[in-house]
């Protein structure tokens, strides 16, 4: 059984390396495709079964219950023992299901979405090394190894996002995603350096860890809890450092679609959970954090009932689900927090892949308000989008009605009325933006003449299955109140912190969460769904939100700039006149000395043998000096 | 006595076939005679690759010789490299052999006798024995460097090695006989026994006999102030003979000193440490004084082999101070050494090949638009004589600066790391010619041979002995390296 975490991870990156090499050797070979449809496939669906297999496994044996792969010893130095080594518990399990399956199905569907491409063996490649990078994240059972994870799902987000590279809008997205990313991983590496200092030595695996927190002093826990949510604030683009997601739309639908559902800004919701226990120590840091999702989740939610591309409209939505996400695993509402990635896998994925499909329906056209009217044309799009966007609005009984209940309570039940505040409001604005999107592509008046593109199976039939789990995954989690046992929480035995709610409020909340997104459904329907017009940008406030706060302008103006400015400065003056200054003295003393030695060889025997018998004669001296000191 | 026999087979087969090579050189052709040393090499390498970690500590023929030849894994895994450098040496100088006229079957029998006094070096127990064993191997060397009789820098180089070399060789002799003469006996084990037992008269006569035999050691491995005939030697000697000295046999004077080292003087390193550092810092300053200055590549690797010898005698002095890393750290070292130091040369003079040019800077600007792939090699290669991470060369010095500070020794560490970062610059040089510069010529259709698939292989194990594991069977990567090296350096300690 341990054998097969070994391969989970090692299957998609041994096809990814063949693909690329593949694609390397022969670049232009289109009778490749079929060899990389199915290898591009066949990859992650095998690690889904072994997935299953494991999780199977766990879930028959106790809650505790750990599978162990270790492959090989990497390093060994002092204290630093790392041993390229899997573990798997029951979180994993579930992150490894979702992960998998959903996986599977973004990549049978980008099967379809990208076969008119030209690099269609460097995107499978590229698919599933960003796969592997995710399952080895997850499977690794030290944080050394989850951090080769993280930086390796950077790196493959950035080939992915910047796949259209002929555009250099597009390598600008990829880069700025991948900058950001490495100013949170700055902070992921430093709290992880911290920790393994403030060890000392007993142990860098997750288990010895946990068996050792409590020996530590709770400030120094503090900080390190902090600087491992800066590198969450990165990969799951929170407040300040969200601003690559957006703009991450640049690359193809399926990328968005695995980035935002299956594998990346998950992974710092999973690093928290997987932290538990440290994160546990210091609640006063978990407050912090729930905080800033609240604020994400609202200020997202605000952006996006502005925004009129249907992928931006997305991913600003995937940034306020994030922040519901910290909002639960920063109460300590781990199993929750995890719940919600878990079902918002589903509709996520499946909005975006609806949005793919409508997009190349429409001849690649993303502006919503030139969309309009594809309730009848695109019938199977309409029904799968609709559920998901039921989903995602929390409308009972789809799956996003339950986890983001399940947030919800928790904040309200530990007493951070603000952060309910705010949750609750976006809730409304979710479903507000949400319904907008599907009221203005469905039902409003169609602009858009000429013959719609014919979809493939591989992108519909995916949907379906999707739209199925989105309906049904809710009801893992059907808490208490609702009749339920959660299956979900009670498998996955996180370490909650836990509040206790009666049923009766927990009712009320959830009558008011219902509420919320039925009022946000009513605004949308009133405002979009005979005619959309593309509103105009004529006050202040709207104009301050169209603009997303011109918050990529500060940051460009405060600290791109600034830093450009300092740039300049240490090159023309401290590099050019200071530092190569010293170096060319340094250099010029140094070359002259050489000659000066190289004059020494002469090329004489008998010079060289009087440096030899001097040699020796100093020799003698100095023995002379030390036997005289016996 | 047939197990006896077996102990020493490895040995035997390399000096039976130099002798039959002598007897063939006549009717075979050039290409058979190579394949023939390649032959005898190759079985010799075979039997000691499965030798190697399985024998326990032994002495061939204890009636009759004593305890004068030692087989341990230490000096197996330097018959290794001895037998892999000379196969290496045979194999990717094929097309050059051919390409010089003064090339003949001798050659070979040379190059095997040179093996073969290499081997002995390394298994001898003895003083006595120690000092045929390294005669065995530099006459043979002697030969090889003025192989090109009447070219005259190639003459003058031979000259010098040998009057400079049989200086040399008598101190080591005399060294010998002070030894003998305080402790009535030159086996090392006899000696160290006596050592140990310190009566602080005689022991004054065991230590300059050590430092004449230091002395000659120091010399072959071109030890400033003993350095000076290393560039012109270097520089006149053909290009296989440089590659063959630079790899091999460099690696083997290591072999008698970490056996000296460890087992010997172990009580009187305190004096020795102090002597040694003072070497060491001139070495290391004036190797990369003699490498900077160069034009021609020959006599840049020239001079900074004499900086590698500096790294190496950090990690030396450090023994005598306490430090377990310093003697695998050595070992390491050597390794990566040889498959850079080998590796670099091999391209050279598969390079000279084609042109009878002294190959300066200058000659590789552009290389990488006519070679992309041999530049590519060279450049690996570079990067692992200057200790880039992610290659063997950075590990080696990694563990010769961690042995350093473990032994206290922090300035030497300081020095040798400025003495790296002065050494990027004539390697990087090399690289910065061949990749920022256009090509004059042409791009020439280059053919796809054997010597270029070795040199291919050889950067292939430079990157994976940087960061390899144990992931692919029988090619040990990093840490596998380091175990071997621990292991040989283990089974040197054992005896005493």
């Amino acid at each position: 059984m341990s054998s097969l975490l070994i391969w989970i991870v090692l299957i998609p990156f041994a096809s990814a390396a063949l693909l690329g090499f593949l694609h390397l050797l022969l670049p232009k070979q289109r009778s490749l495709h079929a060899l990389y449809t199915v290898s591009g496939i066949a990859a992650p669906f095998i690690s889904a079964l072994m997935s299953l297999a494991v999780g199977w496994e766990l879930f028959n044996s106790s809650d505790d219950m750990m599978i162990h792969a270790i492959a090989f010893n990497w390093i060994t130095l002092g204290d630093l023992s790392v041993n390229v080594a899997f573990m798997a518990d029951r979180l994993t399990a579930v992150m490894l299901f979702f992960i998998t399956f959903i996986g599977t199905l973004i990549h049978i569907y980008a099967a379809g979405y990208m076969k008119e491409e030209e690099g269609y063996g460097k995107f499978f490649s590229f698919f599933n090394l960003f796969m592997g990078s995710m399952l080895l994240l997850v499977l690794s059972d030290n944080p050394i190894m989850m951090f080769v994870g993280w930086e390796l799902v950077g790196l493959s987000s950035y080939l992915l996002i910047g796949f259209y590279h002929q555009e250099s809008a597009n390598m600008k997205a990829a880069n700025k995603a991948f900058i950001l990313n490495r100013v949170g991983d700055f902070g992921f590496i430093i709290g992880l350096a911290l920790l393994f200092t403030a060890l000392e030595g007993t142990g860098y695996t997750f288990e010895a860890i946990e068996a050792n927190i409590t020996t530590l002093d709770s400030s120094l826990v503090a900080v390190i809890a902090m600087l491992l949510f800066v590198g969450a604030m990165g990969k799951s683009a929170q407040i300040p450092l969200y601003v690559w997601l957006p703009d991450a739309m640049a690359g193809p639908t399926p990328v968005s679609a695995l980035i935002h559902a299956a594998t990346m800004v998950t992974a710092g919701v999973y690093m928290v959970a997987r932290f538990a226990f440290l994160y546990n120590e210091v609640p006063q840091v978990g407050v912090y954090i729930a905080t800033i999702g609240a604020v994400s989740a609202l200020f997202a939610a605000l952006i996006a009932s502005y925004q009129s591309d249907i992928k931006k409209i997305l991913a600003y939505s995937t940034m306020s689900q994030l922040g519901y996400m910290f909002i639960a695993v920063g109460l300590g509402a781990y199993s929750s927090g995890i719940f919600h990635v878990f079902t918002h896998a589903f509709f996520k994925a499946l909005l975006f892949m609806g949005a793919g499909a409508v997009i190349i329906a429409l001849h690649h056209e993303q502006n919503i308000f030139k969309m309009g009217g594809l309730k009848k044309k695109l019938p199977l799009v309409y029904v799968t989008m609709f559920i998901a966007t039921l989903a995602i609005s929390g409308i009972p009984p789809f799956a996003g009605f339950f986890s983001k209940d399940a947030i919800l309570a928790a904040a309200f039940a530990s007493e951070h009325y603000m952060i309910w505040g705010m949750g609750t409001l976006t809730a409304m604005l979710t479903a507000f933006y949400m319904f907008r999107l599907l009221f203005i592509v469905f039902f409003a008046e169609g602009k858009m003449d000429g013959k719609l593109n014919p979809l493939p199976r591989t992108m519909t039939w995916p949907l379906v299955v999707l739209a199925l789990g989105s309906t049904t995954v809710g009801f893992l989690g059907l808490n208490e109140a609702y009749g339920g046992t959660n299956i979900f929480s009670s498998f996955i035995a996180l370490p909650d912190l836990s509040h206790h709610l009666s049923h009766k409020s927990e009712y009320l909340l959830g009558m008011l969460n219902v509420l919320m997104a039925v009022m946000g459904m009513g605004l949308a329907y009133r405002l979009y769904a005979k005619s959309a017009e593309e509103p105009q940008v004529n006050n202040v406030w709207r104009r301050a939100v169209v603009n997303k706060f011109y918050i990529d302008e500060i940051y460009d103006t405060v600290i791109v700039r600034t830093l450009r400015h300092l740039s300049v400065f240490t090159d023309k003056i401290i590099d050019q006149k200071g530092v190569d200054g010293i170096l060319h003295v340094a250099v010029s003393g140094y070359k002259s000395a050489g000659a000066a030695f190289a004059f020494l060889q002469n090329g004489k025997v008998r010079y060289y043998a009087l440096y030899i018998l001097s040699g020796l004669s100093v020799l003698s001296l100095l023995l002379l000096n030390a036997l005289g000191g016996m | 006595m047939f197990e006896q026999l077996f102990l020493i087979l490895p040995m035997a087969i390399v000096v039976m076939g130099a002798f039959v090579l002598l007897l063939l050189s006549k009717t075979f052709s050039l290409d058979k005679l190579n394949l023939v040393a390649v032959f005898f090499l190759s079985l010799s390498f075979i039997i000691e690759i499965l030798r190697f970690g399985t024998t326990t500590v032994c002495y061939s023929f204890p009636e009759i010789f004593g305890k004068m030849y030692i087989i341990d894994d230490f000096s197996i895994l330097f018959d290794l490299m001895f037998t892999a450098g000379a196969i290496l040496t045979l194999l990717i100088n094929t097309a050059y052999f051919k390409s010089r006229n003064y090339y003949n079957g001798e050659y070979f029998a040379l190059i095997l006798f040179s093996v073969f006094g290499m081997m002995i070096l390394a298994h001898s127990n003895e003083l006595v024995t120690a000092f045929i064993a390294l005669e065995i191997a530099s006459l043979s060397v002697f030969a090889l460097v003025g192989y090109h009789k009447y070219n005259k820098v190639s003459s003058e180089a031979m000259m010098k090695y040998m009057i400079l070399g049989s200086m040399t060789g008598a101190f080591f002799i005399l060294g010998t006989a002070f030894i003998y003469g305080a402790v009535g006996s030159t086996n090392l084990e006899d000696i160290a026994a006596y050592v140990n037992v310190p009566a602080e008269k005689d022991l004054v006569l065991v230590l300059i006999g050590g430092i004449f035999i230091m002395v000659t050691i120091l010399f072959k491995m071109g030890a400033v102030p003993f350095h000076s005939w290393v560039v012109d030697v270097y520089q006149g000697a053909p290009f296989p003979v440089t590659m063959f000295m630079a790899s091999t046999f460099k690696i083997a004077l290591f072999a008698i000193a970490l056996r000296l080292s460890l087992i010997d003087f172990a009580s009187l390193n305190i004096v020795w440490s102090e002597i040694l550092q003072v070497i060491t810092v001139l070495t290391l300053i004036g190797g990369s004084f003699l490498a900077i200055t160069q034009k021609s590549i020959k006599r840049m690797l020239a001079g900074s082999s004499v900086v590698h010898s500096g790294y190496m005698l950090i990690a030396y002095s450090s023994i005598g101070l306490g430090s377990d890393m310093a003697a695998p750290a050595i070992m390491f070292y050597l390794i990566s050494y040889f498959l850079s130091a080998a590796g670099a040369f091999g391209i050279l003079s598969f390079i000279a090949t084609g042109s009878k040019k002294m190959m300066t800077y200058e000659d590789f600007k552009g290389f990488s638009e006519r070679r992309p792939y041999l530049s590519a090699m060279m450049a690996i290669f570079m990067l692992s004589l200057s200790g880039f991470p992610s290659t063997i060369g950075f590990l080696g010095k990694f563990y010769i600066f961690t042995s350093a500070i473990e032994s206290g020794q922090i300035l030497l560490a300081g020095l040798g790391i400025v003495t790296a970062f002065i050494s990027v610059y004539y390697y990087f040089k090399l690289i910065a010619m061949m990749y920022f510069y256009p090509s004059t010529d042409q791009q020439k259709k280059f053919p796809f041979d054997f010597s270029g698939l070795l040199i291919g292989v050889m950067a292939m194990m430079v990157i994976w002995g940087g960061v390899g594991t144990s992931l692919i069977p029988f090619i040990p990567g990093a840490n596998g390296l380091i175990d071997i090296a621990k292991q040989a350096i283990d089974s040197l300690q054992n005896v005493l």
